[in-house]
């Protein structure tokens, strides 16, 4: 099981002493093993991220060895090219480190659909050379017509070759965006807090993902539910990644949302989990904790989760 | 007088071709060198859909800058603006803003290449309008708590921008070609100006152009800031120097010029696939500036005393630009 860190941001006075912290902390825990960091988007403290993927490519330079995984993404305010081109760019950066998970539809207002769509868009985008894509909610390129095919569609095999300087002022029917990722599959996670996207992912294989927002019991339900929707569809275990994310409070009471008790109890509890919802990644929401819990952590929870 | 620089990496190059991973370490790798050498800032520029792989998002290559830097500017030159959403734009600029403890400087471009605003679902023809507009919102959000604008191409209503950044307002430079109508719009707006690659008495001419117009909308010459971009061939010989001209035309420059419209005349039109005798394109390679150690200080003093206040220098012989340039200006 992959282990990784998040930050809650709100405790912090300001962004530019908050900021620091966060850096310092992932080093030290780049070091002791943890194996990604993840920066969510957000826009409702003055401590809060809007441009994640700004942070995580200044930790690429900071940091060696962990994932940079981009999180709770929405789908509202960037364009759908730059969403694409930011995780390229970031894994290129980072060597191949980068991954992105979008939040739920229903937290940034929007259908689910439209949260698919960019899921199916960005994927195409790094897997394939010039596409286009005709969607409910996206557009690619903007002059896509009505009659081109729903989803994805690629160039016919045969046709004049054109080498882009040759262009001209005319626009092509089919893009390729650029760069491409270091890897040939970025992880890309969904928020499945709706049972629309639940299904959907389930049956499209795409990994899901349960925030520390919900209460665990829910948690792990929904992560449930996915696994089991997704092997009735004939999903193989193998071809996503479930990720929990939790807070703890090492040696101290959890809640319905907090996994709590001695690095012991924590272990089993996340034992639990795993075996309930088939989780491959847990993520611990980084909120009133210390440098030593997060070494505590490392050195009794996170080894003997492999043992 | 600064002097700005970048480096190669962001893209492939088909004369020296090479893993894109390693052209990204390179960049990183002469930030770091940009500092060490004395020069006051960094940049990275943009384009989208490249079959070379240009970067696509010029301040995420200034955010891996940032973490190995801490003294140097990072500038984009230029961000093509009418691409954004101006408070996705506002977000990037003030989360690297922060990161970098307030060293962005935005040099702002509109873009010409159809295919890109395409790809972004934005009519080219509205390209002028919506960096004037995108500029004020991005002023906006990074000097205001809240803010609310009503322009033809985008509304807010009671923003605000997370995170706050540390400068208040963004270092922010229009980035208008070298084109009398630019220069008019930059100044009448009271926009800092960055000047592409021009021979020095179009320079002048563009330079006055700004200024005259800056002065009539009511701005004082202090808000009437000039930057440009400063291409130089250095030689022991004329010879020497044009040889390297030559090739920064032949690997780089004529792509650009003769495929996608680089070029614009006065009426704002892009000019393809030019001859070598084009007046404009004559004025372009005129304008990389030839030359011995002791004519590129004398030419670079003429924009400082023209007022330029800032020089952006090619990636290339920045060690002997370091060496033997700036230390003309710094005494």
């Amino acid at each position: 099981m992959r282990i990784g860190l998040s930050w809650d941001v709100d405790r912090f006075e300001s962004a530019n002493t908050g900021w620091e912290e966060i850096v310092a902390e992932a080093q030290a825990a780049d070091r002791m093993g943890f194996q990604s960091f993840w920066i969510r988007e957000g826009r409702e403290a003055a401590t809060d991220c809007s441009a994640p993927s700004i942070f995580l490519t200044y930790l690429s330079q900071k940091t060696k060895s962990a994932q940079l995984r981009i999180g709770a993404r929405r789908v509202t305010r960037a364009l759908p090219a730059h969403i694409a081109e930011e995780v390229a760019v970031l894994d290129t950066f980072a060597r191949g480190r980068a991954g992105l998970a979008f939040a739920p539809a229903s937290r940034q207002g929007v259908p689910p659909g439209h949260v698919h769509e960019m899921i199916e868009f960005v994927t195409a985008a790094w897997a394939a050379d010039e596409i286009r894509y005709r969607g409910e909610f996206l557009r690619f390129p903007s002059h896509t017509p009505d009659t081109a095919p729903r989803g994805v569609s690629t160039p016919e095999a045969e046709g004049a070759y054109l080498p882009q300087w040759e262009w001209g002022p005319e626009t092509p029917d089919f893009l390729s965006i650029t760069p491409k990722p270091y890897f040939a599959r970025t992880p890309v996670n969904v928020e499945i807090d709706d049972d629309e996207t639940l299904e959907w992912a389930a049956r499209a294989g795409v990994s899901p993902m349960v925030g520390a927002e919900l209460p665990t019991n829910e948690a792990a339900e929904r992560l449930a539910r996915y696994r089991s929707l997704a092997d009735a569809a004939g999903r193989s275990r193998c071809e996503v990644e479930a990720v929990l994310e939790r807070r703890i409070v090492l040696d101290g009471a959890g809640d319905e949302r907090t996994l709590g008790g001695s690095p012991q109890d924590v272990l089993n509890a996340i034992r639990a989990l795993r075996g309930r919802t088939a989780i491959s990644h847990f993520v611990w929401r980084r909120d009133r904790a210390t440098p030593m819990d997060l070494y505590r952590f490392a050195s009794e929870v996170q080894l003997l989760l492999q043992a | 007088m600064e002097f700005w620089t970048t480096s190669i990496g962001l893209s492939k190059m088909r004369p020296m071709p090479g893993a894109l991973a390693d052209g990204y370490e390179n960049y990183v790798r002469g930030a770091i060198e940009a500092e060490r050498l004395g020069f006051d800032g960094y940049g990275s520029g943009e384009h989208h859909f490249m079959y070379d792989e240009f970067i696509p998002l010029p301040l995420q290559a200034l955010a891996a800058a940032a973490a190995v830097t801490s003294r140097v500017r990072l500038s984009t030159n230029a961000m093509l603006l009418p691409l954004y959403d101006p408070m996705e734009a506002a977000e990037i600029a003030a989360t690297l803003d922060v990161l970098s403890k307030g060293r962005v400087s935005l040099g702002l471009g509109m873009g010409y290449r159809p295919y890109e605003f395409d790809g972004f679902g934005t009519a080219k023809r509205t390209r002028g309008a919506r960096l004037r507009e995108a500029m004020e919102v991005l002023r906006l959000a990074t000097s205001q708590e809240t803010f609310s604008y009503d322009g033809e191409h985008y509304r807010y209503e009671n923003e605000s921008l997370f995170p706050r950044p540390v400068q208040r307002p963004i270092d922010m430079w229009f980035c208008g070609g070298t084109s009398l109508q630019g220069a008019r719009r930059a100044g009448r707006a009271g926009l800092s100006y960055w000047l592409a690659n021009s021979p020095f008495d179009h320079t002048k001419r563009i330079v006055a152009e700004y200024r005259r117009a800056g002065r009539e909308a009511g701005f004082a010459d202090s808000q009437l800031r000039v930057a440009s971009f400063k291409d130089v061939c250095i030689g022991n010989t004329m010879e020497a120097a044009e040889g390297l001209r030559k090739v920064l035309m032949e690997s780089f420059y004529d792509e650009h010029i003769l495929g996608y419209g680089y070029l614009v005349d006065e009426d704002g039109r892009n000019v393809y696939d030019p001859s070598k005798q084009h007046p404009l394109y004559r004025r372009f390679v005129e304008s990389l500036y030839c030359g011995t150690i002791e004519m590129v200080v004398e030419e670079l003093k003429r924009y400082e005393e023209l007022g330029v206040e800032m020089v952006f220098l090619p990636s290339q012989q920045r060690e002997l630009i370091a060496k033997e340039i700036l230390p003309e200006f710094r005494k």
